[in-house]
């Protein structure tokens, strides 16, 4: 299976919220805001990190 | 088994015994979710039974590497003991015929990112059913 990187990231990060919402907290609608605050945390984060890094060679 | 485990872990305040401790750990480490399963958490073993199993798969889909401890690489051997939190998928790959993983694959470094996200995962659900076996965790 070939993805782009961004494709790959995106996945992780769906896949580890999920986890993480999961085992955090202990309602559904806690979960449910947990792990879409950790998804958006994870993607935010490398797109910035991506955005920084840009200009180096 | 499930409801004999349940009475055992939540009768009272009393601590459960530690072959059930043991056996509890075992089988959510073995089998991802399975642990919660025993524990009566039908609906959160079955997430992360196909959260960390889905991302095992993805992890060899991309070619992902198995590492072994034979390398001498210290960061090599860290991630064979990341993987070895995954439980019997490995093995269970290895016993459908794949090889290990193929390092000059385009999305092979994201497949062992996979691999071993996927194990260490499963070491948060061991850890998780533990704290719920000890009543620590609704």
């Amino acid at each position: 299976m070939v993805v782009s990187h961004f494709t790959a990231l995106v996945l992780f990060s769906f896949l580890v919220s999920v986890v993480f919402g999961v085992l955090s907290k202990n309602t559904p609608r806690e979960r449910a805001l947990y792990g879409a605050k950790v998804f958006g945390v994870f993607v935010g984060i490398a797109l910035l990190l991506g955005w920084i890094m840009y200009p180096a060679p | 088994m499930a409801n004999k485990v349940v009475q055992e872990t939540f009768s009272g305040h009393a601590q459960p015994k530690m072959s059930t401790l043991v056996r509890l750990c075992a089988a959510a480490w073995l089998v991802p979710g399975l642990g919660h399963l025993l524990l009566g958490r039908k609906w959160r073993g079955l997430i992360l039974f196909a959260t960390i199993v889905v991302m095992f798969l993805m992890g060899i889909a991309m070619q992902g590497e198995f590492f072994s401890t034979s390398s001498g690489s210290y960061l090599q051997t860290l991630g064979y003991f990341g993987e070895l939190g995954v439980g019997v998928a490995m093995p269970v790959a290895s016993f459908f015929g794949y090889a290990g993983g193929a390092p000059l694959f385009i999305c092979a470094d994201y497949g062992t990112a996979y691999l071993v996200a996927a194990g260490m995962l499963n070491v948060l659900a061991i850890l998780d059913v533990y704290d719920i076996a000890m009543g620590r965790k609704p």
